[in-house]
């Protein structure tokens, strides 16, 4: 009998420590997310919202190859931006891991991802000044004779491709070398015993082990790269739109919110698809 | 061998610093020029474009709200983070999986798509946009982050240690805040810091839900939208030391010390 | 011990936070009344508020907003009465007005006499004889460029925007509804006739200028271009773009080509639901006195003519030639006010555009 109240009660006593997170998360988070996916059934015409409910948006979305388009890009750049950044910071944090004496090895990470802290939306804008055609990228390649015009890299796909790389690489770096340094020696000296080369060592028994590191930082690379506005609306000149873009254009332009809803609906879905796919490695509850 | 692998390594990773480090180099460099275009080339060295952002009163009345909006969400965040671990990591709740993945959730989600929830949400019931509702914006975002960095780092030496300051006595709360808290202070801190310098910098949700009293990431975005500036690089550089000392107060509060818990 | 040393820094911490953020604040503001205005960037200069501010004892809270369509999703996610004053396209007041957005301007406090009569535009700023705004700025989207990399020549003609000769080098400025007039008055359409027939015509226009143009882009990004080197021509540009930046850069120039350019005007009148009228309409005087044009006129954010003659006596020499003020009755002439389109039309406008810049 008294341990039942006392089971109760102390079960009454966690809830109380749960319950505020979980309250705030279902009343901004959960509540503005299924009033979002209401309103996305809504219309707007003119400068009238119609409250009736229909999946106009949606046909209208992918009815419109110039909106639809907006989907393909930025599915694309943030593949390839996912890709490149995955295989440029496996390297970086490899060395910081493994040639870097261990004393040093914080000050080369910290290093590594210092810039992380300048501001987000200057670090784009100062893209814009490297990759311009006096900037120091086009003045160091022309000096040096590789080039005899300025490349015209800025208001390009491959400047927003850039600006993203550079952000994803310190993210990538951090989460790939979290992985490494818990790798235990052990492993590479039984494959060493057992003959493996270099190479093989890496590839059979190395690589696998990080692969989870790599998902969960490719995942959040997807997640923040496909959902960001800044960037490429800074960087991309205008020579293609995508999903973002697309979507801040309907509520600055038109106050479309049932548009603006859908399309982020659209986002959502296609996020969530990501994550089934490498549902298997990700564990980002645990980690 | 041995020789050629280091010299790849040091050629690598120089190669990718110059990469990392150049936008923040250039702009750093640009906020001294001495002319109204931070463009090549270099005219002069002139400090008047920190001047001038500090008697902007409008940039500084921004620096203020997103120091404001950083701090009190950063610890809100912290504090239902570490509720809800402790709850969860120390009694069984039915459906504990379902609610650590619904607190956990927001983090896999667009921060656009956060706002633009907000915007309609608050929007829909008539409650004026301010400092506060970008605040309850970052609270969801950066909860996730807290908790599960909290949550991560509660393990099963510490029960032993609640178990024994029960045993000699100690209320419930005297556990958690005199033996607890103190054991998990650097994760705390660490979650702290963490979505302090995520809020600090954080745009899409600040731009949403803000009115007449908007964050430094919002201020800039503006000045960029009204004309080339050294200004902007000026408040950009000033960003980063801010930012370098935050992580270096971080680095001896957190790292510094000793950690017992480990 | 530890554990106690850490509470101690974190103390410390957030007390210098505290006073951080306490020191970072404005001045306590001992202001007796607020005043809410939705405005365009060229307003958020403290030169041009703060003498207001002083003068009254006010405090006026600044909102700044980019086209008329983010400007009334703005007032639409307001509550009446959050707003006193607006700052709107000039071509877009009566569509404001008709909403109900905008209230009734008495007469007495607009100085018709002293505007520039071409930019009174009476038809636009009132209905049945009623004022509800009054145009307080204006300027061109027309053509600026370098005219150290181009010929000038080249720059009298439309056409040459969408002929390979700058290929690669040109800036298209985003913002649909003057670059809709520009490509419009290219094709010998006058930009009050612009109907949705004529779209398929311009979108197509639009479609060879993208192929030519280097970027499509604001301001700034514009602006870092040109700078740059990367574009020699901003279409769409004037003297809103490149006077800020003429004092470093006399190569910049700009220039309204034969077939004419696309004239913009900024209103300002006061919330009809407005709750503090009487401010309101102080502030609009202030904005239209001859003080508050000059001021307006050289805003950091960006130049353009004021409407108020009268603001020559408080410019200089420099600047009112770098405003080219003694030009205006040609530029006036030649120049023709944004397109008025309704919701419809709108619409179909941003879809073009849309289609463009993803083309």
């Amino acid at each position: 009998m008294s341990t039942l109240t006392h089971e109760r009660a102390e079960r009454r006593k966690a809830w109380g420590f749960v319950l505020p997170a979980l309250l705030w998360t279902f009343a901004f988070f959960v509540v503005p997310f299924i009033y979002m996916a209401a309103v996305s059934l809504w219309t707007r015409q003119g400068r009238e919202t119609i409250h009736s409910w229909t999946l106009d948006n949606y046909l209208n979305f992918f009815g419109k190859p110039h909106l639809l388009q907006a989907l393909f890009n930025s599915l694309e750049v943030t593949v390839i931006v996912t890709v490149i950044s995955v295989i440029l910071a496996y390297p970086l944090a490899w060395i910081i891991a493994e040639r870097v004496p261990r004393r040093f090895q914080r000050l080369a990470l910290v290093l590594s991802i210092l810039p992380f802290w300048t501001s987000y939306v200057i670090r784009s804008y100062s893209w814009l000044l490297v990759l311009s055609d006096s900037g120091p990228v086009n003045q160091a390649l022309v000096w040096t004779g590789v080039i005899d015009t300025p490349l015209a890299l800025s208001a390009t796909r491959t400047a927003t491709v850039i600006g993203f790389v550079h952000f994803f690489v310190m993210l990538l770096t951090l989460t790939i070398y979290a992985n490494l340094v818990q790798l235990s020696p052990n492993y590479r000296r039984a494959a060493a015993d057992l003959g493996a080369g270099g190479l093989q060592t890496f590839w059979h028994i190395i690589l696998p082990l990080t692969l989870p590191g790599i998902m969960v930082g490719a995942f959040l690379t997807f997640v923040l790269c496909i959902g960001d506005y800044i960037t490429p609306q800074i960087l991309g000149g205008n020579n293609e739109l995508l999903l973002p873009q697309v979507i801040m254009l309907q509520l600055g332009r038109t106050a479309n919110f049932p548009m603006a809803a859908a399309l982020s609906l659209v986002l959502m879905a296609v996020v969530t698809i990501a994550y089934l796919l490498c549902a298997r490695w990700l564990k980002i509850e645990r980690a | 061998m041995k020789a050629l692998r280091t010299i790849l390594s040091i050629a690598y990773a120089g190669a990718i610093y110059v990469f990392i480090f150049l936008p923040v180099v250039v702009l750093v460099l640009f906020s001294f020029q001495d002319g109204r275009l931070p463009v090549p080339p270099l005219q002069g060295v002139t400090l008047h474009w920190y001047g001038e952002i500090f008697s902007d009163s409008r940039l500084m009345s921004a620096l203020a709200n997103s120091v404001l909006v950083a701090v009190v969400s950063s610890g809100i965040s912290c504090l239902l983070g570490f509720l809800a671990a402790y709850g969860l990591a120390r009694y069984t709740l039915p459906a504990a999986r379902l609610q650590r993945a619904l607190i956990i959730a927001p983090m896999t989600v667009s921060t656009l798509i956060i706002g633009l929830g907000l915007l309609s949400l608050f929007g829909a019931l008539g409650i004026f946009r301010s400092l506060w509702t970008v605040g309850i914006g970052h609270v969801v975002i950066n909860l996730p982050l807290c908790f599960a960095i909290i949550y991560g780092s509660m393990g099963a030496h510490q029960v032993n240690v609640e178990r024994a300051a029960r045993d000699l006595g100690a209320g419930e709360w005297q556990v958690m805040l005199l033996v607890t808290v103190p054991m998990l202070m650097p994760s705390i801190l660490a979650a702290f810091f963490l979505a302090l310098t995520f809020s600090w910098d954080e745009f899409i949700i600040a731009f949403l839900l803000s009115r007449f009293d908007v964050t430094l990431p919002v201020e800039i975005w503006s000045m960029l939208r009204s004309g080339l500036n050294p200004k902007t690089n000026a408040i950009g550089s000033v960003v980063f030391l801010v930012s370098i000392l935050l992580l270096l107060v971080m680095e001896l509060l957190v790292f510094r010390k000793p950690r017992r818990a480990s | 011990m530890i554990s106690r040393s850490l509470g101690t820094s974190l103390r410390r911490l957030l007390l210098s936070t505290a006073f951080a953020t306490w020191a970072f604040s404005p001045s306590p503001v001992l202001a007796a009344e607020e005043l809410n205005a939705l405005v365009w960037c060229d307003h958020t200069d403290a030169a041009l508020i703060e003498p207001f501010e002083k003068a009254n004892n006010v405090k006026v809270n600044l909102k700044e907003y980019e086209g008329t369509g983010a400007g009334l999703s703005i007032i639409e996610q307001s509550q009446p009465g959050d707003w006193d004053v607006l700052v709107v396209d000039g071509v877009d007041v009566k569509r404001v007005a008709d909403m109900g957005i905008l209230g009734e301007l008495p007469a007495d406090i607009v100085p018709t006499s002293d505007i520039f009569p071409e930019v009174v535009m009476a038809e636009n700023n009132s209905k049945d004889g009623k004022i509800y705004a009054v145009t307080e700025k204006f300027g061109y989207n027309t053509i600026s460029y370098n005219k150290d990399k181009v010929d000038p020549a080249d720059m009298e003609d439309l056409s040459i925007f969408w002929s390979d000769k700058y290929k690669g080098r040109i800036a298209l400025y985003d913002y649909y509804i003057p670059m809709i007039g520009l490509t419009g008055l290219a094709l010998d359409k006058k930009t009050a006739d612009l109907t949705e027939d004529d779209l398929p015509a311009i979108k197509e226009k639009l479609f060879e200028m993208k192929a030519v143009a280097r970027q499509v882009s604001d301001v700034v990004a514009s602006q870092t271009a040109l700078v740059g080197g990367e574009v020699d021509i901003i279409l769409g540009g004037g003297e809103w773009v490149t006077a800020s930046l003429a004092k470093e850069r006399p190569e910049f120039d700009w220039t309204v080509p034969k077939q004419g350019a696309v004239r913009w005007t900024q209103s300002i009148g006061v919330f009809a639901d407005s709750e503090k009228k009487d401010l309101a309409q102080k502030f609009v005087q202030y904005i239209l006195s001859p003080e508050g044009q000059a001021r307006l006129a050289t805003s950091s954010c960006y130049w353009g003519m004021p409407a108020n003659s009268k603001a020559g006596e408080h410019l200089d020499e420099q600047q009112k030639a770098a405003l080219r003020w003694d030009e205006q009755p040609e530029y006036l002439k030649n120049t023709q006010l944004y397109p008025v389109v309704d919701a419809k039309m709108d619409a179909a406008m941003q879809d073009v555009w849309t289609e463009m810049l993803q083309h």
